[in-house]
């Protein structure tokens, strides 16, 4: 790029919570033509600076330098007036409007007092096409599009109202691997066209592809900035955990071997021939007590849907759930009296954010616990112990779920079933945008629970995931179980591949 | 990040803690406001006489309105309270002058109810009628009842206790007072001390993941829309005995009395916060409010006015601090 004066510096930033620093010292810039990745666990501080950038807070120590002159920005609005946008991870777009409506959502050209709608539909063209999306008609509305072209709407959105800047978190956590793609693509052509990108994410391996440089925050302050060319996932993983990782280094880069120890026992739970219209078709599989399976899929592959059935949550139309040779019935309430638990793939669906750990905790059992009239003091004890058997922090059951990070509010949802151990433990997405530490500890408790005889169906989207316990693993893609790996070395390719063959053949 | 919603490194700051401590209390607030108010601008508005007034002004409400909060507990409403109240009291009196031996017809008003607002959840919970849409269809089932059974006339047989509990007296005490009281305990007791009234609010703060825990949701929003129901069949029963006859639109007006009095109390419309303590506060505002404007010299044809005034202030602040709550 023809200059090398960063776009925006931060100064020696830090900001106070309460009694908690959760930044400090930091020294932080991004270039015109550079994609600048951030990188951290959870609460290392990437949100609170990702917040100053964008101007959501307002107060906080040190100075921010944006092309050479100090400001500092009063809220997000003034930062886009600026020309520094943020791209949320949870996407602020409207489905049930066109593509066109959605870029140019409140801030619609007029002429002569009404929407000048020719040209909100030729820039949006333009843009689109500009960004390698011609084939998108933006006079559809943009439910009829997959996500990554919700998230290429919001770019689009950003780019035309001028954004110099752009703050992309975790921007391909809902993206398929194609979708994942194109998104990359189109993130270096930003910077290659000028703008310049911070990128979050916790997907090392995009990371090091999109980045130019990386910053890597630990506990609120700046560890490193390295240049992306002369690093690789190993070190930024040390970098960010500061630790030896170990196991979880190993599933990071992909390559595990699954082993079938449990083929002999009795199965604990068998599905056969399941089927339901559009979500999976006759689905085979058997699950043994202390085993962790594996179930992998893209998203829309009928995984997820597959674990609500076990639970009573969906009725199939064709095929039989058995658990220890008996129908397990419709609807949860039977199902966890049988010894099934469930974990959503979604946290939010799952837990009462408001109410206080243990209320959470001790709703399935409240008749075991306590009979007809809840006993507060029981329950408080009964969740304490689980509490702090999988280490939610802090151990505090009066606590709101609410004031949990996300990490710690997933193990409030699988402290829930170990009240009573579960024969079945159905857990979806359980590490879903967590970081390193907190995976390896859920992780950690799923095979705590296979060791002491539970069956764990472990399903996800991530093949880190599933790669990071599974003993055996199977594959689905639109509704069918469509490859097995036992006692072999799977690497994330290979799951890949299995998964999107036809996909990646189309390409 | 949006998937740490509350970063651990981030507490809750003395902002945040002051606003949830004044959506508890703002109603609180309010009520000490208004009886200062109208302490200071009249004489007979501070008085033992005129306390017992207030409460007994507001006691029809207070059956009604222990119904209405387990329905807003669990995020639905009821608009047929009123007009079932009202077909309860007709019910009674219809079978009372049909000869039916006492206390039947006040059974047989308490099980129309009841069955009127077990259609309501099932509609609700079953069919997947939003409450509002199948309440309103009550509302006019209910009062077309009203008008068949009575055709449109007006009666004066009464069921004894009807007469008792509405305008009798024990000790120098409405019985009235009293029969308000005791639901509104009652009410208290099953919400805060049973596994059901656990289940009403779990099932209100998010019914996804209340089912997801075992919760027979459905069978819970049926069961409020019963108790909406029976509460309402209650305060119908007793209030024909306080208007001394039934008529056929008896009660109709009660309303928007019944569901403001809930929601100025704080209960939130969107479910799981909330309960009897706040519905108690919100019908002394509302009583206060109601009685202090007659004591001053406000222009009468002013007080419907103010007091859709106060109510619309209620929601709104209701909304805000619901919003609040996700954010």
């Amino acid at each position: 790029m023809e200059t090398t004066a960063p776009l925006l510096e931060l100064h020696h930033v830090a900001k106070r919570f309460g009694g908690i620093q959760a930044l400090s010292g930091i020294d932080f810039d991004v270039r015109r033509g550079e994609v600048h990745a951030l990188v951290g666990e959870n609460g290392a501080g990437k949100s609170t600076m990702m917040k100053i950038l964008a101007g959501v807070i307002p107060d906080y120590e040190g100075e921010m330098v944006w092309q050479g002159r100090p400001v500092r920005l009063r809220n997000p609005r003034h930062a886009l007036d600026l020309g520094i946008a943020m791209i949320h991870q949870e996407l602020s777009v409207m489905p049930e409007l066109t593509v066109a409506e959605n870029i140019f959502l409140g801030r619609q050209p007029l002429r002569g007092g009404v929407v000048d709608w020719p040209r909100i539909f030729r820039e949006a063209e333009a843009i689109l096409a500009e960004l390698g999306f011609a084939h998108v008609n933006v006079r559809e509305p943009l439910e009829r599009y997959p996500l990554g072209v919700h998230q290429l709407t919001e770019i689009a959105r950003a780019l035309t109202s001028g954004a110099e800047l752009i703050i992309m978190d975790e921007p391909t956590s809902a993206l398929s691997p194609m979708e994942t793609r194109h998104l990359l693509e189109l993130t270096r052509n930003l910077a290659r066209s000028g703008k310049a990108v911070v990128y979050i994410s916790h997907f090392l391996e995009e990371v090091t592809w999109v980045a130019d440089r990386v910053t890597v925050l630990r506990d609120g302050r700046k560890i490193a900035t390295l240049e992306a060319g002369t690093t690789d996932k190993q070190e930024l993983v040390r970098l960010m955990l500061g630790k030896e990782a170990a196991f979880f280094e190993e599933s990071y880069m992909g390559g595990r071997t699954v082993v079938d120890r449990h083929a002999a026992s009795q199965p604990v739970l068998v599905v056969e021939g399941l089927t339901r219209p559009r979500t999976f078709t006759d689905v085979h599989l058997q699950l043994h007590p202390g085993e962790i399976l594996g179930l992998y899929g893209l998203i829309g592959s009928g995984h997820f849907e597959l674990g609500e059935a076990v639970y009573g949550l969906l009725k199939p139309t064709a095929g039989r759930i058995l658990l220890e040779g008996r129908p397990v019935g419709v609807g949860p309430r039977r199902a966890i009296d049988r010894g099934v638990a469930y974990v959503p793939p979604s946290r939010r669906a799952g837990l009462f954010l408001e109410k206080p750990i243990y209320q959470n905790v001790t709703l399935p059992w409240l008749a075991q616990i306590s009979g007809l009239v809840p006993q507060i003091p029981r329950e408080v004890a009964v969740t304490d112990e689980v509490i702090r058997r999988v280490g939610v922090r802090p151990p505090d059951p009066l606590k709101e779920v609410v004031f949990l990070s996300g990490g710690n509010q997933q193990k409030v949802a699988i402290a829930r079933w170990l009240v009573e151990p579960p024969k079945v433990f159905v857990v979806s997405e359980p590490t879903r945008g967590m970081d390193v530490g907190a995976k390896e500890e859920v992780m950690k408790i799923l095979r705590e629970l296979s060791q002491a005889g539970v069956g764990v169906l472990l399903i996800s989207s991530e093949p880190e995931t599933v790669l990071a316990a599974s003993e055996r693993i199977l594959v689905m893609a639109k509704g069918r179980i469509v490859r097995e790996f036992v006692g072999e070395t799977v690497t994330k390719e290979q799951l890949l591949h299995a998964a999107a063959g036809e996909l990646a053949e189309a390409r | 990040m949006a998937n740490e919603p509350h970063d651990p490194n981030n507490p809750p700051s003395r902002w945040r803690t002051f606003l949830a401590k004044s959506r508890e209390f703002a109603p609180v607030w309010t009520l000490l406001a208004l009886i200062l108010f109208f302490s200071v601008y009249s004489d007979s508005f501070l008085t033992l006489e005129n306390a017992a007034n207030i409460l007994n002004q507001v006691a029809l409400l207070a059956i009604m309105g222990t119904g209405i909060t387990f329905v807003l507990l669990t995020a639905q409403i009821d608009l047929s309270v009123s007009y079932m109240a009202t077909f309860a009291g007709v019910v009674a009196a219809y079978y009372t002058a049909g000869h039916l031996p006492q206390p039947w017809p006040l059974v047989a008003a308490l099980l129309a109810a009841g069955a009127l607002g077990w259609i309501n959840g099932v509609g609700t919970a079953r069919l997947g009628i939003p409450s509002f849409m199948v309440t309103l269809a009550m509302s006019l089932i209910a009062s077309g009842l009203s008008l068949y059974l009575t055709r449109g006339r007006i009666l004066f047989d009464l069921p004894p206790l009807s007469e008792t509990l509405g305008s009798g007296r024990i000790l120098g005490v409405k019985w009235l007072v009293i029969v308000a009281a005791l639901t509104l305990l009652v009410g208290h007791l099953v919400l805060k001390y049973t596994r059901f009234g656990r289940y009403v609010y779990m099932t209100g703060a998010n019914p996804k993941a209340a089912e997801l825990a075992g919760v027979n949701t459905k069978g819970v929003i049926t069961a409020v829309m019963v108790i909406g129901a029976l509460t309402a069949g209650l305060a119908g029963v007793v209030g024909i005995g306080r208007l001394g006859s039934a008529t056929p639109t008896a009660f109709d007006g009660m309303l928007i009395d019944a569901i403001g009095a809930v929601v100025l109390g704080g209960t939130s419309l969107f479910g799981g916060v909330g309960g009897i303590p706040q519905t108690i506060v919100g019908l002394l505002i509302l009583g206060v409010l109601r009685n202090g404007l007659d004591q001053v010299s406000v222009d009468i044809y002013m007080k419907t006015l103010i007091t859709g005034v106060i109510l619309l202030a209620a929601l709104v602040f209701n909304i805000l601090f619901a919003g609040r709550k996700e954010a």
